[in-house]
């Protein structure tokens, strides 16, 4: 097939692609962009290329919503496309050693502040500690990824301990993260709060990546009472199994836990762009091998896939016997199996949190530019354009964790009206309404308009 | 300061289980304040009193077992069995029983003060230097402090250990008003003092967020609230498609076949009442505006027919002088196009009286109205004007209210949500594709075998007996066929900006010749075809199976055709309909143009 028509293509439509009006534009966005997501899905890279030159034609970065989100997208799908070009990708992305960019951390720094989202989730999160931690003498946190790379959780919870009737008690606070950087920041910043506060405070910092993290390095000692504490973290969790489950026959060692992370970091990545295409690879046959009718019965069945190592950590997790366990994370499901799945979800979900911005910070705001880019957007290409161990934005609803933590034993704790009360009030002052927090079976949903967004649960080793 | 923000309604709300003496136990540097108010803004201590635990050195100590102290009822009276918790209350009651009894009297003599401390050994009140001064402080501590919490209230959730703090909390939840400076009211202090935190909170953000922003998000919320509604009618209609496109196939069935009763059409025309059209109908503008009326009462419902009243002239203002430059490009067609026009106004004020002939007569009193026409102007025109009473059936159930709700919009907000357009677009999917995913229908890369989707098939069947009830009606193929020319073109132009009309198109093709049905089926199965005709045409030319010259040649002609108004008419050709076809490709062509404005405004 040749590409001449493609190119023929260029010329005519420019004119009235042009002159659509925004919701002409919009609803043309969107259908261009799930043919390229078919086109992408199904290997058709000449096709998948006409259509990403259309879309360059209508998206733009400072546009309304769904020019910014069509940015985002077709970014993730090209990327994917360049990634069936391992020698090209690689040439262009150089596998760099994970850093933290600091415009990142900035990023979420400003979803923080613009949207209530992660604010909700702390403010929850703490409500639930505190309430499960009432009477407790020495109280052991562990945060499991840096509660979203920020320390704002727990100053927070520092000065609610502060206060309680019974006094503070002794608080450990132990923080995953992968990078030093932020442990040292984030150890600063709390110690000088505890000192303030006159709270007694020990800050542990623990450089590791959730999926490479031995609980035995929590170092949890009899006695305290301890916390567990995720936010937006788990789902990379599933990543590993992902790893295991493709790459498990192709590799012949698999070091389950890395005892040295540093080491086998670079290793690890290595092998994971390997699979990254493998996996890309497989699924592109699936896809081309799947007819129409077979894919219009789309795999949305609430059945779990088997995650071993997941279920396993959970389960040494529970192990801890924490007294509660808070776990956000988004309310979407970014880890079926098709491309074409995932794009259709990612893309309700991203435009909902798209919207948020568009309600909050004006078009030409550098803040909103930089979550939409640099977080929103990594996420995007995260879900989009990754495969196997790399793809690791693999959100899932909220039925699929009470499945698994149930299934390593945990027991739901509902959260309190009292942290319902809360967040309403948080909603109430930030005096947009769109924002909505639901309860369901003693979860918490965080919504956009009616669109649940994120997910806060509670789980306790035993019935309280 | 977020992170303090955050944590402010702890602290608020926590200090009401303050009110104790264990607070006065605090260091001096957290002074004390008899009344619970905000602590955060109370001045230091107004008026201290006495310190608890700091009894006469020389009383007597007194340490009680918890059981004791949890005890409530100590003196028992031997006759009822009443309980009470002073001995001196025993006394008295005894007295009423006709038993002995004895007060107490006040001792003159000077007793020795007694104290009490806490059985708990972690707890401060447990050294004798920090002991309690009375019987019912340190029962009273003892239940607050190491007690179970089991009195909750039920307005608010806070739980108490000593009945009486139960109490006297009950009284005054939700009684009281708070009102803070933003205007805010509150009835429960706790609410207010979280609230505060973050309404100081707000304010110092609001230094770095723009104002105004607010408005504009209720504005959008006003419109996806609507959008809502949509989503969920798209999730019924992605859920159960088999069974709508079942019925919407009866309903065409009906509709072509003439075999509906009046009453039926009246739905599809008025749409006073959730007609069984509606749910099922693939029109992703009628199921757009669905979402947003189904949910909603009749009156609803009719006044944004009204409104649609309201906007017809500017329909017209549209449409009107598109035809008319049709009318002179091709004489043939402006019959037609006037027709047609005429059809549109005609049913669209029905809408409003629904009393035209038009609507109280079923198909086949259309067919029968237009053989006049015919017979006076030619084929072409009866089945124009057929087209256009078809089309405009569509205008009013359908599309008109898009273009209605859609020009709401536009005077409220500036455009709509993200979310907002991809539910729409996920009506318009949910027609052609089936499935749960926007997506599987446009697997266009094969469209040879997008007849293989139970969708087309049922279209097919339902055209095939429209076919039949129009072959009934009309005397010849040709006119059948210019019929069903027209109902495509009429049906491309309606839908241009639309993929469920692309499948009545199809149908209408289909049941004359479902040999390329199959082909142009998969074409139609776009969600928004303004450009899914070139793109197929020009990406993958071999993909339609012999309609690729054609089409070219379409699109030379047409030039402006965004919809499968061009591929319809390539039908035309495959007929072998000699009506100019280039006529026919120009009439498709603008009409579809005209009415893709008109959809999309």
């Amino acid at each position: 097939m040749s590409l001449s028509p493609a190119a023929q293509l260029m010329s005519p439509p420019v004119p009235w692609l042009r002159e659509l009006k925004a919701d002409e534009r919009g609803l043309c966005l969107i259908h261009l962009l799930l043919n390229c997501a078919n086109h992408v899905a199904a290997g058709q890279l000449e096709h998948a290329n006409a259509f990403l030159e259309n879309i360059s034609l209508l998206a733009a970065p400072d546009g309304d919503t769904m020019q910014r989100i069509a940015t985002h997208f077709t970014e993730a799908l090209a990327r994917r496309v360049l990634r069936s070009w391992p020698g090209l990708y690689r040439a262009l992305h150089p596998p760099t050693v994970p850093r933290l960019p600091p415009d990142a951390l900035l990023a979420r720094r400003h979803f923080f502040d613009l949207c209530p989202f992660v604010r909700l989730a702390f403010l929850v999160s703490n409500q639930a500690i505190l309430e499960a931690m009432e009477g407790e003498r020495v109280v052991h946190v562990v945060d499991l990824g840096g509660a979203a790379s920020d320390a704002a959780q727990w100053a927070a919870l520092l000065q609610a301990l502060r206060v309680r009737p019974e006094g503070p008690p002794h608080l450990r606070l132990t923080v995953v993260h992968e990078h030093k950087e932020f442990l040292d920041l984030t150890a600063t910043r709390l110690t000088e709060e505890a000192e303030r506060l006159d709270v007694p405070f020990q800050f542990h910092p623990i450089v590791a990546r959730l999926d490479n993290l031995d609980v035995e390095m929590l170092r949890i000692k009899t006695g305290e009472a301890v916390a567990i504490s995720s936010v937006l973290q788990l789902h990379t969790l599933l990543a590993a199994d992902d790893l295991a489950a493709v790459g498990g026959h192709q590799r012949k060692t698999a070091p389950p836990l890395a005892k040295n992370p540093s080491t086998t970091q670079l290793h690890r990545i290595v092998q994971m762009n390997h699979q990254g295409t493998l996996g890309e690879m497989l699924e592109k046959d699936h896809a081309n091998g799947h007819s129409p009718s077979q894919d219009s019965a789309s795999s949305s069945s609430l059945a779990l896939t088997p995650s071993p190592k997941t279920e396993c950590f959970l389960a040494s997790l529970w192990g801890l016997s924490p007294k509660v366990m808070v776990v956000t994370e988004q309310e979407s499901n970014h880890n079926g199996p098709k491309l074409t799945e995932r794009f259709m979800e990612a893309l309700n979900f991203y435009a909902a949190l798209f919207d948020c911005l568009e309600s909050t910070a004006p078009r030409m705001s550098v803040e909103r530019a930089r979550i939409e880019k640099m977080l929103f957007g990594e996420e995007i290409k995260n879900i989009i354009a990754c495969e196997g161990g790399e793809r690791r934005e693999r959100h899932e609803k909220l039925e699929k964790w009470v499945q698994r933590l149930e299934l390593a034993g945990f027991l739901r704790v509902p959260l309190s009206y009292l942290a319902m009360l809360q967040a309403r009030r948080l909603l109430q002052s930030y005096g947009c309404e769109g924002y909505k927090v639901r309860e369901e079976d003693g979860c918490f949903f965080f919504c956009w308009q009616d669109r649940p967004l994120f997910s806060v649960s509670a789980w306790g080793f035993r019935r309280f | 300061m977020a992170s303090a923000s955050s944590t402010e309604p702890f602290f608020g709300i926590r200090e009401e289980d303050h009110r104790n003496q264990m607070k006065q136990q605090q260091p001096a540097s957290m002074p004390t304040s008899s009344s619970a108010a905000a602590p955060q803004t109370a001045a230091p201590v107004k008026k201290k009193r006495n310190l608890p635990g700091n009894p006469n050195p020389d009383a007597e100590v007194i340490a009680l077992s918890p059981k004791a102290l949890l005890a409530t009822n100590r003196f028992i009276c031997e006759v009822c069995n009443k309980g009470f918790q002073r001995e001196q209350n025993l006394q008295l009651h005894r007295r009423g029983h006709n038993l002995p009894w004895k007060l107490r009297q006040k001792s003159t003599k000077e007793v020795r003060r007694r104290v009490y401390v806490c059985p708990e050994t972690t707890c401060v009140h447990h050294d004798p230097s920090r002991a309690l001064g009375d019987l019912t402080g340190i029962k009273k501590h003892f239940c607050r402090k190491h007690g179970e919490k089991k009195w909750k209230c039920d307005k608010c959730s806070k739980k108490y250990a000593v009945q009486s703090d139960w109490k006297a909390h009950s009284k005054t939840c939700g009684t009281r008003e708070y009102r803070c400076d933003c205007g805010t009211l509150f009835s429960r202090r706790d609410s207010f003092i979280t609230h505060r935190a973050f309404c100081d909170a707000l304010a110092q953000e609001s230094a770095r967020i723009p104002t105004g922003l607010s408005t504009i998000g209720s504005h959008l919320y006003g419109n996806s609230s609507m959008a809502l509604g949509l989503s969920q009618v798209n999730s019924q209609i992605t859920s159960s498609l088999q069974v709508q496109s079942h019925q919407s196939s009866n309903n065409i069935l009906r509709l072509g076949g003439g075999s509906g009763s009046g009453s039926h059409f009246e739905h599809l025309i008025s749409s006073s009442n959730p007609s069984p059209f509606r749910p099922p109908q693939p029109l992703p503008s009628s199921a757009f505006f669905l979402g947003g009326a189904s949910n909603q009462d009749f009156n609803e419902e009719t006044q944004s027919h009204h409104s649609l009243l309201q906007n017809k002239p500017f329909h017209g203002l549209m449409q009107l002088p598109d035809l008319q430059s049709r009318a002179t490009a091709s004489s043939s067609t402006a019959a037609a196009a006037n027709l047609f026009n005429l059809g549109f106004f005609s049913n669209s004020s029905s809408t409003s009286s629904i009393s035209t002939s038009n609507i109280t007569s079923n198909q086949n009193n259309h067919l029968l109205i237009s053989d006049p026409f015919s017979s006076g102007n030619g084929s072409t025109e009866s089945t124009t004007l057929f087209s256009g009473n078809f089309m405009s059936d569509h205008m009013a159930a359908g599309m008109s209210p898009l273009l209605n709700t859609s020009m709401r919009n536009e005077s409220s907000l500036p455009q709509m949500s993200a979310t907002a357009l991809l539910q729409k677009a996920a009506q318009m999917g949910s027609t052609t594709s089936g499935g749960s995913s926007l997506l599987q229908g446009f697997s266009s890369a094969s469209p040879s075998g997008s007849r293989s989707t139970s969708f087309q098939a049922i279209f097919n069947g339902g055209s095939n007996g429209s076919g039949d009830a129009l072959r009934f009606q009309m005397e010849n193929e040709t006119r059948l066929q210019d019929l069903m020319n027209s109902l495509a073109n009429g049906n491309a132009g309606l839908f241009g900006g639309s993929g469920g009309v692309a499948a009545f198109a199809g149908s209408c093709t289909t049941g004359g010749h479902e040999q390329q049905a199959g082909g142009i089926g998969g074409f139609n199965s776009g969600l928004c075809n303004m450009d899914e005709a070139k793109f197929q045409h020009n990406i993958s030319p071999g993909n339609l199976g012999g309609s690729d010259g054609l089409t070219r040649d379409f699109l030379g002609v047409g030039n402006m055709v965004r919809s499968m108004g061009g591929g319809l008419s390539q039908r035309g050709r495959h007929h072998g309909i000699d009506i100019s076809s280039m006529d026919h490709e120009m009439k498709s062509a603008t009409s579809s143009q005209s009415f893709d404005g008109g959809t999309l405004q």
